[in-house]
């Protein structure tokens, strides 16, 4: 993989304390109701600095997809402010945040990333020609050739492999240059090669071009790409990490499954994370 | 552009989209079968009309005081005098007077040539020289004795200039040799015969009187010449352009094809309604297999409106494929219905632009706006659902359904009631438009009365099968508004033959009912077909031996309180005993200035024995009549018998309805003695008891086969649903028909499941689509009971069929689609995502 081209605007620069791509406000979130009721969001204020790469972790029913979803846009919250940039995405219309969507946040899921009936150049395009733009040709064949993609361009996602499949989606996120890319599990489906290839390729994506990368994952090994670390439990965050290891991330887990929720370990929150 | 995304679709999901464009091309053909078709009678018809009377300036005949009467036998002829008084006026030239009426020639075979119910008519005409006709053969006729036959019919009849053959008309019937052939064109199956102007006279009107007087110009213009010779007409005749003529005579049969139009369109609608069902299922369920993709379309930012326009055009597409190709099928619907029209129909196919209109107008609309709400729903998947993995679109409540359901039905049902009850206005409009209501109201409701109707149908299935059996009741039951759908289609077919097939039942039994109750005498001797009875036939009747007695019937027309009527008359007393008349007061004692009427129209205009009723005669003059009788109401005899005398006085060629006849001693060796007396005559039969009923019978079939036919289309549609559906559901089902082989099922019993589901289906929809037959039979007899429609009878066994019918329309449907769910590899069904 070679990148040769200069990074562009917004990389590099240190994340300083206002510098956030993403944030919430004290975002909370219910789902169902009487006896039933699950509190997925319990008051959730995060900042995500931009050019880095940041993991969500936490254990099943943590609220880690959830807080993605209403960071990313998908979903509402019941109380509390996100925004992506300047813009309060709670405040925005359905068009609104669709145009926002479309224009400054890319998406990575876990399974079924592509449209099956387009090619893998359409569907790397795609939001582009929603949009009814056209890709930059240059900064195109650089995101193509990154992800190592130029000979299977023309084929269907059928005939490809998973981890190509889940490489186009990566492309697709990349190619319209969005503020923030949001990943949830983009590993979950693959075998852990393909999976190293995914993750070695979204940190190579912020660390070269600057991009800022948001990744949901239980997987500590996938974590251990990250940049932080942020440990969510019960709806709320519980702890930071900076410069996470596979073997840190799984030893705070280990603090979870053991029943303690919220027991925090020592220590303030590491610098450039705001999680209180 | 997302058009990219709609072209991959559709590329896609090639078969889906072919069954549902099959939807739209059945019911296009339909419509432009329809159009084409008619067009091309139309053009058919104008060319012949082109070829008569062009050179007529100017044309005399009796005004009309009494509404227009088809058949002519209502018209007035013009006396000879008015001929004569033409020629003094400046500027006629050639004044001619024609003669026609109802003229047929017997063929070798012993048959009229020609003779149809209802059919092309017989034509009968005085032959003239320079007239709108040419000889193709031979010369004029002269004399009693000789006749003229157009070279089609001469064909027909195996007939050749210088045969003897017998011609039929009102009056005599006479042998007569042919002494030419008259070049005709295509006269679209209608016989031309031709006579000398006194023959004609004589045997179709009456010496000294012509049916009217047609003459050219000198060259002063059509209305001048027209005022011109109004001045010397007595008052009761009046003269008319040559344009006027033709304009009238193309626009009779204008009328006739737009209406023949609008009852073949009012069937295609009805198949592009049920359509509309198929379309609304297939796009809904390819929009739910395509949530995921939707969703993901949505999270990486295409608008609501993006996503709906990407469906929408996915059906814009399927119309345009489907109206083209639905045009080419109507053409070829349109060629078969002329090659069933016979002689009528030989005048190749006209294409127009109206057909190819309305043709993409109608196949786009209704692809599209079925679409809509499917595409709709599309547009509110919400774009998180991208990312779960088992997601349902949101499902509005069923409460609101059935709330919506049940009003619409209602007021369907009150639309029906209020048409049928409404007096005045075209009834068709309401009625129509209550049924469509019902339908989909029911349609509406389908799914929640499909769950316990299910449970019903499938329990024997679920007990006998095992567990296909029960598999099959539950696929059935877990979609209960897919499977309402797929069976609200089958319903509304169903549903409307069950009705034509109620009311068919409903007037076999009122009329055996009527006949058993009404009819009176032993015999009726009838005209079969038009012309009427011939002279003589009544004196052959009355000498017959064991004919007892036998008394002509005549039918009328007058104008009585400002309506046209029709009336009877004849012998009063032998009609009211033929017909059993239940005199409630007065007496059959009618007199030369009587008239009787039943109850009803007794207490409708106030009149009792002894009232005036001013009536107006169709030779313009009006005379009082007396009331001498009041009877009940006699669905044989109608609303009023007028006293013979004053039907004569007023009539110059009375044309004889019906003759009755008593016997002495009834049998079959009196009705073969009538049918030897009268072989003469062959357009005349002589029916008993038994075989008024037996011919009535044979009308409503014909009749109610005949609209089954036209209903049949929308049940093809509606077949094509429940495989669109299934295949669809098979698809959809794929992992778990992939985990149902992997633990054992054999191919055998998954197909038997696929075919059990559709049975269900197509019986539920039967049972549907009949209760609503049923009661919307019964809603028309009930209307329609004191028109004649007394007893409702309801054809148990020709339901029961179509009940066996529709259960195997649901195992043909199954055949492809239980095939594919029986190929089905295991290891990639289960791996399928």
């Amino acid at each position: 993989m070679t990148n040769t081209a200069p990074s562009t605007a917004g990389a590099q620069s240190a994340p300083g304390a206002g510098d956030f791509a993403a944030r919430t406000q004290q975002i909370a979130k219910v789902y169902g109701r009487g006896d039933a009721q699950v509190v997925a969001l319990d008051g959730v204020t995060v900042g995500i600095p931009r050019g880095r790469f940041t993991a969500i972790m936490g254990p099943s029913g943590s609220g880690k997809s959830t807080l993605m979803h209403c960071m990313a846009g998908l979903d509402s919250v019941d109380s509390g402010q996100v925004f992506i940039g300047g813009t309060e995405l709670t405040r925005l219309k359905d068009k609104q945040l669709t145009r926002l969507r479309r224009d400054k946040i890319g998406f990575i899921f876990q399974a079924f990333n592509l449209v099956p009936t387009l090619t893998a150049l359409e569907n790397i395009t795609l939001p582009m020609d929603i949009a009814g733009r056209r890709a930059e040709k240059e900064w195109l064949d650089e995101v193509i050739d990154t992800v190592g993609l130029r000979p299977r361009l023309k084929h269907r996602p059928t005939e490809l492999s998973g981890g190509q499949q889940q490489r186009v989606a990566c492309a697709r996120a990349l190619a319209s240059r969005p503020e923030i890319i949001f990943a949830d599990e983009p590993t979950g489906n693959l075998d852990s090669r393909s999976g190293a290839e995914v993750l070695g390729f979204l940190r190579d994506s912020v660390r070269r071009m600057g991009q800022t990368i948001v990744m949901v994952t239980h997987d500590p090994s996938a974590a251990a790409y990250a940049d932080q670390v942020l440990f969510l439990s019960d709806g709320q965050i519980v702890d930071t990490m900076t410069g996470p290891t596979a073997e840190r991330v799984l030893e705070r887990m280990k603090g979870f499954d053991a029943g303690g929720h919220n027991t925090r370990p020592a220590g303030a929150p590491e610098s450039g994370v705001s999680a209180r | 552009m997302m058009g990219k995304v709609t072209l991959r679709n559709l590329a896609a999901h090639k078969i889906r989209l072919v069954l549902t464009a099959v939807a739209v091309i059945l019911g296009v053909a339909f419509v432009a079968g329809t159009l084409i078709f008619t067009d091309s009678m139309n053009k058919q018809f104008d060319e012949l009309f082109s070829r008569i009377g062009t050179n007529v300036a100017v044309d005399v005949r009796a005004k009309q005081v009494v509404g227009a009467d088809d058949d002519g036998s209502a018209a007035q002829p013009v006396p000879a005098a008015v001929l004569k008084a033409l020629r003094g006026v400046d500027g006629v030239k050639d004044p001619k007077g024609n003669v026609s009426g109802y003229a047929a020639v017997v063929g070798k075979d012993g048959k009229i040539v020609g003779t149809a119910q209802n059919g092309p008519p017989q034509i009968g005409v005085n032959w003239t020289t320079g007239g709108s006709y040419d000889l193709s053969a031979g010369r004029a006729p002269q004399g009693p004795g000789e006749v003229l036959v157009d070279a089609k019919t001469a064909e027909k009849g195996k007939l050749a200039v210088g045969d003897t053959t017998r011609v039929i008309t009102a009056g005599q019937p006479a042998r007569m040799r042919i002494v030419g052939l008259v070049d005709t064109g295509n006269l679209m199956g209608a016989t031309l015969t031709a006579f000398d102007t006194a023959t004609a006279q004589k045997l179709m009107l009456k010496p000294g009187y012509f049916t009217d007087i047609e003459m050219g110009s000198t060259g002063v213009s059509q209305a001048e010449l027209r005022d011109r010779v109004a001045k010397v007409l007595p008052q009761n005749m009046e003269a008319v352009t040559g344009e006027k003529l033709r304009e009238e005579s193309k626009s009779d049969i204008a009328t006739m094809m737009s209406f023949f139009r609008t009852f073949l369109l009012a069937f295609a609608l009805i198949s592009i309604f049920v359509g509309s069902f198929i379309i609304f299922n297939t796009f809904s369920m390819l929009v739910a297999q395509r949530t995921r993709e939707l969703a993901l379309l949505r999270a990486i930012g295409a608008a609501r409106g993006q996503v709906t326009r990407a469906v929408i055009g996915e059906a814009v597409a399927v119309g345009v494929v489907g109206s083209t190709l639905g045009l080419a099928a109507g053409a070829g619907l349109a060629s078969m219905l002329q090659t069933q029209m016979g002689d009528a129909g030989q005048g190749g196919l006209t294409f127009t632009a109206t057909p190819v209109i309305w043709s993409y107008a109608v196949g786009i609309v209704v692809t599209v706006v079925s679409a809509y709400f499917p595409a709709r729903r599309a547009a509110k998947i919400p774009p998180v659902a991208a990312m779960r993995d088992d997601v349902a679109l949101p499902q509005r409540s069923l409460r609101i359904r059935v709330a919506l359901g049940s009003l619409l039905t209602l007021a369907g049902a009150g639309l029906i009631g209020a048409g049928l009850a409404g007096n005045g206005g075209n009834p068709a409009v309401p009625v129509g438009a209550g049924a469509f209501a019902v339908f989909i109201g029911i349609a509406m409701l389908a799914p929640v009365i499909s769950v316990p109707v299910m449970k019903v149908l499938g329990a024997p299935f679920a007990r006998l099968m095992g567990s296909p059996g029960r598999l099959a009741r539950q696929n059935a039951l877990r979609n209960p508004r897919r499977t309402a759908a797929t069976a609200a289609a089958l319903m509304i077919g169903l549903a409307l033959i069950t009705t034509v097939n109620v009311l068919g039942a409903t007037m076999r039994a009122s009329i055996d009912e009527q006949v058993d109750a009404q009819f009176g005498a032993d015999y009726l001797v009838q005209a079969d077909g038009a012309g009427g009875i011939g002279a003589g036939v009544s004196e052959k009747v009355k000498a017959t031996p064991g004919v007892s007695a036998a008394s002509p019937t005549y039918e009328g027309e007058a104008r009585i309180e400002g309506k046209n009527a029709s009336f009877m008359s004849g012998d009063v007393p032998a009609i009211a005993k033929a017909a059993k008349l239940k005199i409630t007061s007065g007496g059959t004692a009618i007199g030369g200035a009587g008239i009787m009427v039943d109850e009803d129209t007794a207490k409708h205009n106030g009149w009792k024995v002894g009232s005036a009723v001013p009536v107006q005669f169709t030779d313009g003059r009006s005379e009082r009549l007396t009331v001498t009788g009041v009877y009940t109401k006699s669905d044989l005899i109608g609303n009023r018998i007028i006293s013979q005398a004053a039907y004569q006085r007023h009539t110059v060629n009375p044309s004889m309805d019906a003759i009755v006849v008593d016997a002495s001693a009834p049998g079959a060796a009196t009705k073969t003695a009538l049918e030897s007396a009268l072989k003469d005559y062959p357009n005349v039969k002589v029916s008993d008891q038994a075989s008024l009923k037996e011919d009535a019978r044979k009308q409503v079939d014909g009749f109610v086969t005949f609209l089954t036919i036209l209903l049949v289309m929308s049940v093809i549609i509606a077949a094509v649903g429940v495989i669109n559906t299934l295949a669809l559901s098979v698809i959809e089902r794929t992992r778990e028909i992939g985990l149902l082989r992997a633990i054992g099922i054999s191919r055998r019993q998954l197909r038997r499941m696929v075919r059990l589901e559709s049975i269900m289906i197509a019986l539920f929809g039967a049972v549907l689509g009949m209760g609503i037959g049923v009661a919307f039979g019964a809603a028309l007899q009930n209307a329609l009971a004191d028109k004649g429609l007394g007893v409702l009878a309801v054809p148990y066994g020709t339901l029961l069929v179509y009940l066996v019918v529709a259960a195997v329309i649901g195992v043909l449907a199954a055949l492809w689609p239980a095939w594919r769910a029986g190929r089905m590899d295991v290891l990639k069904a289960i791996s399928t995502e």
